[in-house]
């Protein structure tokens, strides 16, 4: 058999290094090749990582037996000998970039696996990569700015069992700059400035939010089969909405990063919500940003609980040891007592603001003319077990009252009492808020509670005074709710609006605030679709398909109505003709649905649905390890075959 | 020393003044209130009788018995406990003789504050016996008093527990009266009406309140508290406790696609597989948070104050109800929202066509559970028709409860199941008064086991319970005076689990352990009394065992109610003569309007209160003591 040459750049030697010749025979196999070409370029080093790129074919040639023939490499081939591992830009869900070594030769799927393995975030298959929005080139270059954390010194390791060093996966535990990523990825990030949350990119409707879609990788092929070059951007993002197993004590890393891709979803409106819902996202990312930055590292989330419940036995163990005369004091509860103004609102009346004495003690308000008169029958006492409070503030206005709407059997009594300074408004302030749920100024979340307050009311005078300071506890509600209601609201009007939310989330610990808002998230109606232009057969006009963690949804562009739902659990089979890049589906009741993609490659579409059919088989399956063989059969396609 | 000492003993004079406001409780007057808004916690009723005499002789002869025999259990339940402290100690110490060590069970309760659930009994639990090496004398006096105050404040822990005589009807027009106490839920309550009415146990079973003058009825749900809702109730009420079954408190979780695919077409609906209700079961009420049905709809809303009703578009989202204003889209950002459901029930209405001029009767409205007569901050809304106005109702009460719903629904399943398989065991015994009656200090503490949510609530000795429980009584040390027969025999047979949520027939078992046989009285010091007066306690000591007063040969006649019988005798309290009064009550009973509630709650244990309704206590205990006298004279 005749010997014919192969040429090979070998990209270590330099880019503007010739291709080397080597001269091979139609039997040698890859091996072989690699063999020969190290031995020519005379360099020692570690090869091992290295693999043959056909770059005409667009294909890597991993399979060291096969010949050159079998592998069809002729003289003409143009190969490349490079490493399958390179450094990437990772855009997390939290927005920070991330250079990190990532395998361009495997599958997206297992690269994503990769990538995830050295992140700490378990359950790799419900997220992956999708490129970036292309940024209009402007004059100034950001990227300078941007701040770039780097792990690409970390060696990728095989196993899957992460040891734990400090609290935190052991290869993070190197150096303090790892330490340092560690952090960025496992607690939330503090919140953007409002101008920044205006400048990025929002889908105005739903025809935008189908573009999205559009970026995804296709988990069966690698990366550089997809165009994607050494040093290129791409963001990591949870893709199917279907969180499996999430634990706080395993999951820092994926909660922390789950949350980011929530927030930031709803602040950039990609899901609706309600004014209502807004305000509790609000407080709930103004209270988590609060307790973030109170923690360390090592204690984050990981010890938290732990600490909690062990701070909890204490002080049982504390109130039980304690002597009879500490439990005798305890039975007296402590009391508030100062000059308030109340005010009942009438109708047709004009009267304002009266001052009287007040008592608080247990859970009711007592009031009286004057202090000297305090040890008679009250004028009247309020009961405020079961009310509602609503908090009535204007920093900048030195008003501080407290909105109380007391049940009763004819209806509801409005009452307002109003404080005469910050202090006293967010003692009194607190002792209703416990009052409201049955608990009095015994409880030992009073003192927190009152802090709470304080903070917010601090928060509210800093973002008055000087809207663009960002300092370390004051921050500007508008970076806590999407452009359209920074529009809407000036930052005075919209902080009461938080705090009032913000009421009902001040107790929550780090971890379940997170969860809670999750869950909020999780429960809004339009959560978890993703949306596709689509046409369907017979149709002549663009229609979206929304694909959800268990159903597909058909919507009307001009109306923006669903009009037909369809469930995976009815779904006889889908398969996709890939001569025409049509998708046909049939359910239950011969009911037969086909469609073609308009901007996104049906195979998006496709791995979309196999995706989470996927997912849904894992709950069945109690190991830990991932079925890829699985995945790939549901999603591959034809190429998979 | 001598201060403590002091105040030791003023504690004990509270105490007392205390334990003689257990029996004030239960006929304690109302005040009249100063302003207008009633302070719930200190109006005190019981429900459903016109006064408390009137409801003395209006009630059943078995029902006197039942609640009678409530009251004793509930003491001799409290006695028990104490016991068991006692006997424990015992056996581990030599000083236990002296009355003041049952300390360690205690400790915790009494220290924690009254509104906080005591957290944990484990860790007292596991607190080791005192030393065996004798301490010096010193230490023990110093303990003795420690623990004397504990204990002292303990019994105040165990006055301040509100108990309400409520009385329940039932859908054949009769009725049934019970005890409740503030700790028990709705599903504890209906747990001891199983046993009272012998129903068929299912889960439709619900416990209701109605309203005539709102003309509304709502379902309790199974976690709630009773005596909290009931406690709202103005004096004058005319609402009603119904116990009945309601077709759609769980009809979501047994069609569950009727309220999420509701918009799909009625046949596909009705051939829906079980598979697929389970799935949909699963996908929405098990994953991180419950899906609310996206119900979505005009329905009309009487606007506030005004005599019209407007039609508008409504939106059901887990964070409230909302409608979209004229002109705008129904974007969720352009929607307006009606009410959260945080403070509001849910209540369906009757009539409203003629009430408020409503387009159709399938009327509902959301309230505040305090408001009682009409008023601007009720949230009037009008369906088109039934099936539209159970969707939302439901909806509602998913976006409101949650998972909660759906733990309900499977403990009242596990409880449905239970029951039948109890029935079949009863037959094979064939022991005719094997039907167990619940003590309601044990029901309350099963009911708390399967619901973690409500289990703050339980005060501590409440949590306590299962802990005493598991080991079955020690009959032949303490063998209970007549009960023993029929309900031991059951002990024996089923072997009671000692957890519950797992267990595949629930709470009969238990329900034959709690009535627990009465401690050896003499060997009780004073100490030891719990908050139930003395006199009461003395009944079960000084009763020389004449048999139980049972009205009927019940042990031939399963069906027949045995509860008073194996109370009665369980409590070993047959009722002696009326014990001596206590200084007549200022005649409580002709302050009371007609129609009135009374609360048998214990006042808050303020001094003051304790002195002011202490006397009226003795009177409604001799009150109800006569009546049973005579009852048995009767027969």
């Amino acid at each position: 058999m005749a010997a014919w040459d192969l040429n090979v750049t070998v990209e270590d030697l330099g880019p503007d290094a010739p291709p080397l010749q080597i001269s091979v025979n139609s039997d040698l196999h890859i091996g072989g090749v690699i063999l020969k070409l190290v031995e020519q370029t005379n360099l020692k080093r570690d090869w091992s990582d290295h693999a043959l790129w056909w770059e005409q074919k667009q294909q890597w040639l991993l399979r060291t037996g096969w010949t050159l023939d079998k592998c069809g490499v002729h003289a003409d081939a143009r190969l490349i000998f490079t490493p399958q591992h390179k450094p990437l830009r990772l855009g997390l869900p939290n927005g920070a970039t991330l250079k990190m070594r990532a395998c361009f030769s495997s599958p997206v799927f297992r690269t994503v696996m990769g990538i995830c393995r050295v992140l700490n975030l378990r359950h790799p298959e419900e997220l992956s990569l999708l490129r970036p929005v292309e940024e209009k080139k402007k004059k100034k270059d950001k990227d300078s700015s941007e701040e770039l954390y780097d792990l690409t010194d970390v060696p990728l390791t095989a196993g899957s069992v992460q040891a734990l060093y400090n609290g935190m996966p052991a290869h993070f535990a190197d150096s303090p700059k790892t330490e340092a990523v560690y952090k960025m990825l496992s607690v939330s990030l503090p919140s953007p400035a409002p101008e920044a949350i205006a400048k990025l990119y929002r889908p105005a409707s739903v025809v935008d939010k189908t573009h999205i879609h559009t970026r995804w990788l296709d988990s069966s092929r690698s990366l550089m089969q997809q165009g994607i070059q050494e040093n290129d951007k791409l963001g990591l993002r949870f893709k199917y909405y279907s969180f499996h197993d999430m634990d706080p004590k395993y999951d820092a890393v994926r909660l922390t990063q789950l949350y980011e891709q929530a927030r930031w979803a709803i602040l950039l409106e990609d899901i609706d919500c309600t004014e209502e819902e807004m305000m509790l996202f609000g407080a709930l990312q103004y209270h988590i940003g609060k307790l973030s930055l109170s923690q360390d590292v090592v204690s984050s989330c990981q010890g938290m609980d732990d600490l909690e419940s062990a701070l909890k036995s204490l002080e049982v163990k504390m109130v039980g040891d304690s002597n009879s005369t500490d439990m005798l004091d305890n039975m007296t509860a402590p009391e508030l007592n100062d000059y308030l103004k109340i005010f009942r609102p009438k109708r047709l009346t004009l009267k304002g603001y009266k001052q009287y004495w007040c008592k608080f003690q247990d859970t009711s308000i007592s009031y009286y003319k004057s202090k000297e008169d305090r040890c008679g029958e009250p004028i009247q006492q309020l009961n405020l077990k079961g009310c509602e409070v609503a908090p009535d503030v204007n920093v900048a206005g030195q008003k501080f009252c407290i909105r109380l709407l007391i049940p009763a059997p004819e209806g509801m009594n409005e009452i307002y009492l109003r404080c005469e300074n910050e202090k006293q408004y967010s003692q009194w302030m607190a002792a209703c808020k416990l009052a409201s749920k049955g608990l009095t100024l015994l409880d030992s979340s009073y003192q927190s509670e009152v802090q709470n307050i304080q903070t917010f009311l601090s928060m509210q005078r800093s973002s008055s005074a000087a809207p663009t300071a960002q300092t370390d506890d004051s921050i500007n509600t508008h970076s806590l709710v999407s452009p359209r209601y920074q529009k809407k609201y000036k930052p005075k009007q919209l902080t009461p609006r938080i705090l009032e939310a913000y009421q009902n989330v001040a107790q929550l610990s780090l971890t379940s605030a997170i969860l809670k808002f999750l869950q909020i998230w999780q429960a809004l109606p339009d959560f978890g679709i993703s949306y596709f232009m689509v046409r369907f057969k017979g149709s002549r006009k663009d229609e979206v398909l929304g694909i959800a963690n268990n159903r597909l949804i058909r919507i009307d562009l001009g109306v923006g109505d669903v009009v037909k739902t369809w469930r995976y659990s009815n779904m006889r089979q889908w398969n996709v003709n890939w001569d025409i890049r049509q998708v046909a589906i049939e359910f239950d009741g011969n009911i037969n649905i086909a469609f073609g993609c308009v901007n996104a490659d049906c195979k998006v579409v496709h791995e979309y649905i196999g995706g989470y059919i996927f997912l849904s088989t894992r709950a069945r399956q109690q190991s830990d390890t991932l079925n890829e063989e699985l995945f790939h059969k549901l999603t591959g396609g034809h190429e998979a075959l | 020393m001598d201060d403590i000492d002091a105040m030791f003993s003023d504690m004990m004079q509270e105490m007392d003044l205390l334990t003689q406001s257990f029996e004030a409780e239960i006929v304690s007057v109302p005040l009249p209130k100063p302003s207008s808004i009633p302070d719930p916690q200190e109006m005190n009723f019981s429900i459903g009788f016109t006064d408390l005499n009137a409801s003395l002789h209006d009630m059943e002869d078995n029902d006197l018995d039942a609640l009678m025999a409530d009251l004793v259990a509930d003491i001799s339940a409290t006695e028990e406990k104490f016991a068991t402290d006692r006997d424990a100690f015992k056996g581990s110490a030599p000083v236990a003789s002296i009355p003041s060590q049952p300390q360690s069970n205690f400790s915790l309760q009494a220290s924690a504050d009254t509104s906080r659930p005591a957290t944990s009994f484990n860790s007292i639990a596991a607190q080791p016996p005192p030393p065996t090496s004798t301490p010096s004398k010193e230490e023990l006096e110093e303990q003795m008093k420690a623990d004397k105050i504990k204990l002292a404040l303990e019994k105040l822990k165990e006055a301040k527990v509100k108990k309400l005589v409520v009385k329940v009807e039932l859908t054949d027009g009769s009725s049934k009266t019970l005890m409740v106490d503030e700790r028990q839920t709705v599903r504890d309550v209906m747990d001891n009406l199983f046993e009272k009415t012998h129903c068929d146990c299912n889960v439709d079973w619900s416990v209701c309140e109605t309203n005539p003058d709102l003309q509304t009825e709502r379902g309790f749900e199974d976690h709630e508290n009773l005596v909290e809702p009931l406690s709202t109730w103005t004096r004058d009420t005319e609402n009603k406790v119904l116990f009945q079954e309601k077709k759609d408190k769980y009809e979501v979780f047994r069609n569950p696609q009727n309220f999420y695919l509701w918009k799909k077409d009625k046949k596909s609906l009705t051939d829906m597989k079980d598979k697929d209700k389970e799935q949909l079961l699963e996908e929405n009420f098990c994953g991180a948070s419950v899906i609310v049905p996206d119900l979505e709809a005009v329905l009309y809303m009487k606007e506030d104050g005004k005599k019209s009703w407007k039609q508008r578009y409504f939106l059901l989202r887990a964070s409230g109800l909302y409608y979209s204003p004229k002109g705008k889209t129904k974007a969720s950002r352009d929607l307006v929202c009606l009410v959260q459901f945080d403070n509001v029930n849910v209540y369906y209405c009757k009539e409203y066509r003629i009430k408020y001029k409503a387009p159709t009767d399938h009327c509902f409205i959301l309230k505040h559970p305090q408001i009682q007569k009409e008023s601007q901050y009720i949230k009037y809304l009008c369906c088109d028709d039934e099936r539209s106005m159970t969707l939302w109702v439901t909806g509602i009460r998913i976006a409101k409860y949650g998972k909660q719903l759906y733990d309900n629904y499977k403990a009242a399943v596990r409880k449905a199941a239970g029951s039948a398989t109890w029935a079949n065991r009863t037959i094979q015994t064939s022991s005719s008064a094997s039907t167990p009656s619940p003590t309601p200090k044990a029901k309350a503490a099963n009911g708390h086991a399967p619901q973690p949510a409500v289990e703050t609530k339980g005060p501590g000795n409440q949590t306590s319970f299962p802990e005493i429980l598991p080991p079955p009584p020690p009959d032949p040390m303490l063998p209970p005076p007549l009960s023993a027969p029929s309900s031991t025999t059951n002990v024996n047979k089923i072997p009671p689990p000692p957890q519950f949520p797992q267990s595949s027939f629930p709470p009969p078992p238990m329900d034959d352990m709690p009535p627990p046989p009465p401690p050896p009285e003499d060997e009780l010091p004073p100490d030891f009394m719990p908050p139930p007066p003395p006199s009461l306690t003395s009944y079960g000591g000084a009763a020389p065992p004449p048999p139980p007063p049972p009205p009927e040969p019940l042990s031939s006649l399963p069906p027949a109610p045995p509860a008073p019988q194996n109370f009665a005798s369980a409590g070993g309290a047959p009722p002696p003569p009326p014990p001596p009064p206590p200084p007549p009550a200022p005649e409580p009973a002709a302050h009371r309007p007609p129609g009135t509630i009374r609360k048998v709650a214990p006042s808050p244990p303020q001094r003051t209160t304790a002195q002011l309704t202490a006397p009226s206590g003795g009177d409604f205990m001799s009150e109800l003591m006569t009546a049973m006298h005579k009852k048995r004279g009767q027969q």
